[in-house]
C-alpha cells in the first residue's frame, strides 16, 4: 500500500473578495521510499499542498473535500491534538521554504531544537542532546551552531539545522518546499546531495516542491506537474525529462522553457499569458488560454487523469482519448 | 562592550537631564517672577494697613522697604536673574532640593525632598499600580484578540479602545463620583484616607476603601489601549513564518502562543510597558486634584497656586528622572529581549 | 511623479478606507461637526453665547441649574419649560403726552409644579404707571402688583412678577388658606407665583395642587409725559426645567455653551495636529536623510523635548500669562511634534537604505529632491493617521488646561464649561446636565477622530487586517 494517498483534495482560501480554489481536487500518491517532486509555476497551489498534507492550511484557508491516507488512515479525521501528537513530525515533517524566517529569531537553535524533541519524545535533556548532535553531525554541522541565534547563521546552515529538525524525530515522509531556492549554486548541490543521501540512509519518502525544473531531474523519482490547483500529469523521471517527450502541453512547454546547458537559444521560449485567476479559473481545462494545442472541447470540459502508459497519467483531451 | 555602551548611554541621558532641568529652572523663575512679586506687593501692602495705625508715614515707608526686601530675599528675588536659574539648576542636579517657601510636609517639615519624598508613594499606589493592571489585562485581552482576529471579541474590544481613546479620565471620574458617591454613596469622596485615619490593620482597610474608586476608574480606561497596541504586534508577529513553521513542528497552541509568538513580541510590549510605568510616577495632576489624593500632581498644583519654586523644581526633577531612566533601562534591555540588536546598534 | 502618482495613492487609500466600517462612521460623525459649526447660528437659542458667556444680563431670565425638558418625559410630574410670549393682544389708546396699552397674555398651565417666576418686559419712556392682573382659569381675577416708574429716556422695563407679587400674596393667602397654618409663616419665605398656580383651597402652602387651565397676564401701562411710550411687552414664564440641555448656576443655557464649543474644539484638535504633525515628519525625515552628527543632535534635541511633560508646562505658563486659546496652540505644537518623529525617522531610514534612492542619488538628482520626491510620499499616509489620532489628544490638553481655570477666558469651551461645573458643586449636587453634555461630546469628537484616525492606521498596516 503506499505511504501516503491523497484523494481529491480541494483546498480554498475564503477572503472578502471571493473563494479562491487554490487545491480544486488534487489527487495523488507517494509509495515508500521514493521522492515524488512536484513542480509548477508560482501559484499553482504547490506551497498550499505542502501545507494541508499537514492539515494546516494558511488562514482563511480550509480544507472543504477530500482525504489524506496515511497508512490507510485519514489525517483529516483528525483532532488538532491528535494531529500534533500522532502526525505532525512524528510521521509527516516538513523542510520549509525560506529557511531565512523558519526558525524563531528570539530563541537559540538549543532551546528550538529540544523543545520540539521533548514535545514529541519523553527522554532525559541529556538524551534529547545527544539525538539532536548525532543529527546535526548527520546534516554536517557541529554542536556549536547550539548556543547560537538564528540571525548569526549562514542561509546554508539554516537550511541544514531545519532538515536536522524535521529528521530528527524519524518520520516516514518529509516533504521539503523549495528547500534550495533561495541559496547559491554550491550550497544548493549541497543540501541537494545531502537529501539524497539521508534519503538512502534513513528510507524516507520525499515529497519535493520546486520550480526549479533542473534541481527537481536531479532528485525526484516521480514528478507530478500541477497547473491552477489541480494535476496536470504526473510520471516518472525517465518519462518526463526523458527523450520521448512529456505528454501535457503544459509539461513541454515547460521543459522547452528551461534553457539546457549545451543548448544555444536565440531566444528564451516562454509560456505566452499568466496563470489563470483562481477567484474565477476558466471553464473547461484550465490551460486551455494558454494550450497551443487547444481544441474545442478543451474550451467545455474538464479532462480527466488518464493512464496513458505505465505509471503515467496525463490529464489532456489531446492525450489517451483517441 | 556592552558596558562601554552603558556607560556612554547613561552619560548622554546625563545630558538630557541637564539641559532639562536648566530649561525647567529657566522657565519657573521667568514665569513666576512676575506673579510671585506682584504677591508680595500685595502681601506688604495688607502688613501695611494693619500698622498704618500705628506708625507715621515715614515709618511706614521704612516698613514697606523692610518687608519688601524680606520677602524679596525669601523668594531669592534679590538676586541677579541668571544667577537664580543658574544655581537653582545645579542645586536640583545635586538633589539638593533645599527647602520650600511656603508648602510643608505632613509632619511640618520644609525641606523639599521630605515633602517630595511623601507623595511619591502615593502616587505609586495609586498611578503605577493602575499601569500595572492594566498592561496585565491588556496583554493577556491582545493576546486572546490576536488569536481570533476580525471575529467579536476583536471587533467589539477594538470599537471600545476607539470609544475611551478620547474620554478624559477626570472626566470619567467626574462621573462615576456623581454616581457613587454622591447619588449612591457606596464610594468615599477623596483623600487617602478617613479624617481621622484608623490605627493598624483597619487603616490598611480604609485606605483601600479611598483607593478602590480612582483605582477602578484609571483602570477602566487604561487597558482598552493597550490591548488593542498588544493585539497588533502579536498579531503581526503571529503571521510569521517561523510560528507557523513552529506548528508545524507540532508544538502544542500554548507554546507557540506564549512561548514563540509572545517572546517574539515582547521587545515592543515591553517598550510599551516600562515607559508607561515610568512616566506614571508624575500622577495625574487633575486626576489627583479631582479625588483629593495627595499625590505628585496634586503637590504641583499647590505649588503654583503658592509659588512654591523649590517645591516645583523638585517634583518635576524626580519625575523627569524616573522618566530617562525608564529610557536607558529600557535601552539597555532591549538587547537582551532581542537578540537580533547588537546592543549600541542603530536604534 | 507627483500629482499624478499623488492622486493615485489617494484614490487608493479611499478606495481601503471605504471598506472599513468604524472609519466610514467617523467620517459621517465628523461631518456633523463640520454642520454644527456652521449651523451654530441657527442652532442655539441664544445667538451672543460666545461674546457674551460671561454677561449675567444676557442670561437673567433663565432659570439656575434648571435640568432640561425632556426629563419631564421620565418624571411623574411634569416641570413646567421655559416659556416667552411676545405676542399679548394689545389694545392702545393715545391722549396728549398719555398712552395708555393694554395688553393681554394668554397662558396654557398644564403642568403640575409651576414656574419660578414671571418676567415682565418691555422699552418705555416717560413716567409709566403699570398694573398687572391675572385671570386664573377659576374664575379669580387677582391684582399682582402696581408701580409707577419712571425712565427719562428710552429703557428697558423688567418685572419680576414674584418679587412684586408679595403684597398680593399675602391677601390671597389670608383669603384661601388655613389660618392656623398662616399663623407660623413668614411671608417672606412663601413664593407668590407657585401660590398662585395651585387651587384656591386650604392646604396650598404645603401640598399645593396644581391649577391647570388657561391664564391670561394683563398689563396695563398708562405713559405719562411728552413722547412717553411703552411698547413691545413681552412676557417669560422662568421654567423649572429649560433648553436641551438645561441651565447652569449662573443661568446659562448648556446647549447653546456646548454647539458655540464645538467650533473651537474642532479648531484646537485640527490646527495643533495639523502642525505638529508636519513639523514632526518634516524633522524626521531631515533627520534621517542627513544621518551622521545632523541625525544625532535632531535626536538630542528630540528626547529632551519628548521627555518634558507638557501638561504641567503649560499650566505654568498659563497659570502666570493668561494666556489665548492661540498661545495654548502654540504651546502644544510646541511639544507635540515629538510623536510622530520616531516613526517617521525610521521609516526614513528604512527607504534611505534602498537602492533606489542610492540610484537616484548616482543619477544625479540634488538632495532636496530626494526627500521630497521618496520619503515624503510614502510617509504621507502615515501622517494622516497620525494627525487623526493627535487631534483628540490635542483637545483633552486644552480642557485640561480650562478644567484647571487657566483657559481662554474670551471664548467658550467645553473644558471652562466643566470648570464651571466642578466650581459650581455639579458632582455634589448631582447637576448632571452640567457635566455629561460637555465631557461627552469631547469623547463624541475623540471618537470621531479615533474612528478615522484607527481605520487609516488599520490600512497602513496590511498585516494587520483580517478578512
Amino acid at each position: 500500500m503506499e505511504k501516503l494517498a491523497i484523494k481529491n483534495i480541494k483546498l480554498h482560501y475564503f477572503t472578502s473578495k471571493g473563494v479562491i480554489r487554490a487545491l480544486d481536487g488534487v489527487s495523488f500518491d507517494l509509495r515508500a521510499g521514493e521522492t515524488l517532486g512536484v513542480v509548477g509555476e508560482s501559484g499553482c497551489g504547490k506551497t498550499t499542498l505542502g501545507t494541508a498534507l499537514l492539515n494546516m492550511p494558511t488562514p482563511p484557508g480550509r480544507i472543504v473535500a477530500g482525504e489524506i491516507l496515511f497508512d490507510g488512515l485519514d489525517i483529516l479525521k483528525l483532532n488538532e491534538d491528535e494531529l500534533r501528537k500522532q502526525i505532525r513530525w512524528e510521521k509527516i515533517a516538513m523542510v520549509f521554504q525560506g529557511a531565512m524566517n523558519c526558525l524563531t529569531p528570539v530563541y537559540t537553535i538549543r532551546k528550538q531544537m529540544m523543545e520540539t524533541i521533548l514535545t514529541h519524545r519523553k527522554m532525559t535533556k541529556q538524551e534529547a542532546e545527544e539525538r539532536i548532535i548525532k543529527y546535526l553531525n548527520l546534516v554536517g554541522l557541529s554542536a556549536d551552531v547550539l548556543r547560537r541565534y538564528p540571525h548569526e547563521l549562514s542561509g546554508g546552515m539554516k537550511q541544514r539545522i531545519v532538515i536536522a529538525t524535521a529528521l530528527f524525530l524519524e518520520p516516514q515522509v518529509v516533504i521539503c518546499d523549495e528547500p534550495t531556492t533561495a541559496l547559491d549554486v554550491v550550497v544548493q548541490a549541497q543540501i541537494i546531495n545531502l537529501l539524497k543521501q539521508l534519503k538512502e540512509q534513513l528510507k524516507l519518502s520525499f515529497i519535493f516542491i520546486t520550480h526549479d525544473l533542473a534541481t527537481e531531474a536531479e532528485v525526484a523519482d516521480r514528478i507530478m506537474v500541477m497547473y491552477a490547483g489541480k494535476v496536470v500529469e504526473i510520471g516518472t523521471n525517465e518519462q518526463i525529462y526523458g527523450p520521448q517527450r512529456a505528454a501535457h502541453p503544459y509539461t513541454q512547454l515547460l521543459m522547452a522553457a528551461t534553457p539546457r546547458l549545451r543548448q544555444k537559444v536565440d531566444q528564451l521560449a516562454f509560456i505566452p499569458g499568466t496563470p489563470p485567476d483562481l477567484l474565477a479559473p476558466p471553464a473547461g481545462c484550465r490551460f486551455h488560454l494558454r494550450c497551443p494545442q487547444v481544441m474545442e472541447r478543451c474550451r467545455q470540459e474538464e479532462p480527466p487523469l488518464v493512464e496513458v502508459e505505465p505509471a503515467h497519467t496525463v490529464a489532456c483531451w489531446r492525450c489517451g482519448h483517441e | 562592550m556592552y558596558w562601554k555602551y552603558v556607560i556612554r548611554r547613561i552619560v548622554s541621558v546625563f545630558f538630557t537631564y541637564v539641559i532639562i532641568i536648566f530649561i525647567y529652572s529657566a522657565l519657573f523663575n521667568t514665569v513666576m517672577e512676575k506673579t510671585i512679586r506682584a504677591q508680595i506687593g500685595e502681601q506688604v501692602k495688607q502688613e501695611m494697613m494693619v500698622q498704618s495705625h500705628i506708625m507715621s508715614a515715614a515709618e511706614l515707608k521704612r516698613y514697606q522697604e523692610e518687608r519688601l526686601a524680606f520677602h524679596y530675599k525669601r523668594y531669592h528675588l534679590d538676586e541677579p536673574f541668571l544667577s537664580r536659574v543658574f544655581w537653582r539648576a545645579i542645586s536640583t542636579l545635586k538633589f539638593d532640593f533645599g527647602n520650600s517657601t511656603i508648602i510643608r510636609s505632613a509632619a511640618g517639615e520644609r525641606k523639599v525632598l521630605t515633602i517630595v519624598g511623601e507623595k511619591i508613594p502615593r502616587t505609586i499606589l495609586l498611578f503605577t499600580l493602575a499601569t500595572a493592571i492594566d498592561i496585565i489585562i491588556g496583554v493577556l485581552l491582545g493576546m486572546k484578540k490576536a488569536q481570533k482576529p476580525g471575529k467579536f471579541l476583536d471587533q467589539s474590544t477594538s470599537i471600545m479602545t476607539m470609544v475611551v481613546y478620547g474620554m478624559p479620565t477626570w472626566w470619567v471620574a467626574m462621573i462615576l463620583i456623581m454616581l457613587f458617591v454622591y447619588k449612591i454613596a457606596i464610594f468615599p469622596s477623596g483623600g487617602l484616607h478617613s479624617v481621622p485615619p484608623p490605627q493598624g490593620f483597619a487603616y490598611v482597610l480604609d485606605l483601600l476603601y479611598h483607593l478602590a474608586l480612582p483605582l477602578l476608574t484609571l483602570v477602566l480606561i487604561g487597558f482598552w489601549g493597550r490591548a488593542y497596541l498588544t493585539r497588533n504586534i502579536v498579531l503581526s508577529t503571529l503571521q510569521e513564518d517561523y510560528i507557523m513553521a513552529a506548528r508545524a513542528r507540532g508544538l502544542s497552541e500554548r507554546q507557540v502562543l506564549y512561548g514563540h509568538t509572545l517572546r517574539s513580541a515582547a521587545p515592543p510590549i515591553a517598550t510599551m510597558s516600562i515607559l508607561s510605568l515610568l512616566f506614571s510616577v508624575g500622577g495625574g495632576l487633575i486626576f489627583e486634584g479631582i479625588f483629593s489624593w495627595p499625590g505628585m500632581g496634586n503637590l504641583y498644583w499647590v505649588a503654583i497656586q503658592q509659588n512654591d519654586i523649590p517645591v516645583l523644581m523638585g517634583n518635576l526633577a524626580v519625575t523627569t528622572l524616573f522618566y530617562l531612566s525608564g529610557l536607558v533601562l529600557l535601552d539597555l534591555i532591549y538587547g537582551v529581549l532581542d537578540p537580533r540588536i547588537k546592543v549600541g546598534g542603530k536604534a | 511623479m507627483k500629482l499624478k502618482d499623488l492622486r493615485e495613492t489617494l484614490r487608493d487609500f479611499w478606495g481601503e478606507f471605504r471598506k472599513v466600517r468604524y472609519g466610514m462612521v467617523g467620517l459621517v460623525m465628523f461631518g456633523l461637526f463640520l454642520l454644527i459649526v456652521i449651523l451654530e447660528p441657527v442652532l442655539i437659542p441664544f445667538p451672543e453665547t460666545g461674546r457674551r458667556w460671561r454677561d449675567i444680563t444676557y442670561w437673567e431670565d433663565n432659570p439656575k441649574n434648571a435640568a432640561p425638558v425632556w426629563v419631564n418625559w421620565f418624571t411623574r410630574k411634569d416641570y413646567t419649560p421655559q416659556a416667552v410670549l411676545d405676542k399679548p393682544e394689545i389694545s392702545e389708546r393715545k391722549a396728549a403726552n398719555t398712552q395708555m396699552v393694554e395688553a393681554v397674555f394668554t397662558y396654557n398651565y398644564k403642568y403640575d409644579l409651576p414656574p419660578i417666576d414671571l418676567l415682565l418686559r418691555a422699552t418705555g419712556k416717560g413716567l409709566l404707571n403699570l398694573a398687572v392682573h391675572l385671570e386664573r382659569p377659576d374664575g379669580l381675577s387677582i391684582e399682582l402688583t402696581k408701580k409707577s416708574i419712571r425712565l427719562s429716556g428710552e429703557a428697558p422695563v423688567r418685572l419680576s412678577l414674584d418679587k412684586e407679587a408679595s403684597g398680593a400674596v399675602g391677601d390671597f393667602l389670608k383669603t384661601y388658606e388655613d389660618p392656623d397654618v398662616l399663623r407660623g409663616v413668614s411671608i417672606f419665605t412663601v413664593k407668590p407665583v407657585e401660590v398662585f398656580f395651585a387651587r384656591a383651597e386650604p392646604g396650598i402652602l404645603r401640598n399645593p395642587v396644581p391649577l391647570k387651565g388657561e391664564y391670561r397676564i394683563k398689563l396695563t401701562c398708562v405713559a405719562v409725559g411728552s413722547g412717553a411710550f411703552l411698547k413691545e411687552p413681552a412676557l417669560t414664564v422662568a421654567g423649572r426645567v429649560f433648553g436641551l440641555m438645561g441651565t447652569d448656576a449662573s443661568k446659562r443655557d448648556i446647549w447653546s455653551g456646548v454647539i458655540a464649543g464645538t467650533k473651537w474644539a474642532l479648531l484646537i484638535g485640527l490646527l495643533t495636529s495639523a502642525v505638529a504633525v508636519i513639523i514632526g515628519v518634516f524633522y524626521g525625515v531631515t533627520s534621517a536623510y542627513f544621518g551622521g552628527a545632523v541625525d544625532l543632535v535632531m535626536m538630542r534635541i528630540y528626547e529632551v523635548f519628548q521627555s518634558i511633560p507638557l501638561l504641567p508646562v503649560m499650566i505654568v505658563v498659563s497659570a502666570v500669562f493668561k494666556p489665548s486659546i492661540w498661545t495654548m496652540i502654540l504651546m502644544m505644537c510646541a511639544f507635540f511634534w515629538v510623536g510622530s518623529v520616531r516613526t517617521v525617522r525610521s521609516m526614513g531610514l528604512q527607504i534611505k537604505e534602498e537602492i533606489y534612492v542610492e540610484a537616484a542619488h548616482a543619477l544625479g538628482a540634488s538632495r532636496g529632491r530626494i526627500i521630497f520626491k521618496h520619503m515624503l510620499p510614502q510617509v504621507i499616509p502615515y501622517a494622516f493617521a497620525s494627525m487623526a489620532l493627535q487631534v483628540p489628544v490635542s483637545i483633552v490638553y486644552e480642557a485640561s488646561v480650562s478644567l484647571l481655570g487657566l483657559g481662554d477666558a474670551t471664548i467658550v469651551t467645553w473644558g471652562q464649561i466643566l470648570h464651571d461645573a466642578m466650581q459650581g458643586g455639579a458632582v455634589l449636587q448631582g447637576i448632571w446636565w452640567w457635566i455629561i453634555p460637555p465631557g461627552l461630546f469631547i469623547a463624541l469628537m475623540g471618537m470621531t477622530f479615533a474612528f478615522v484616525g484607527f481605520a487609516m492606521d488599520t490600512i497602513l498596516n496590511p498585516k494587520l487586517r483580517t478578512r
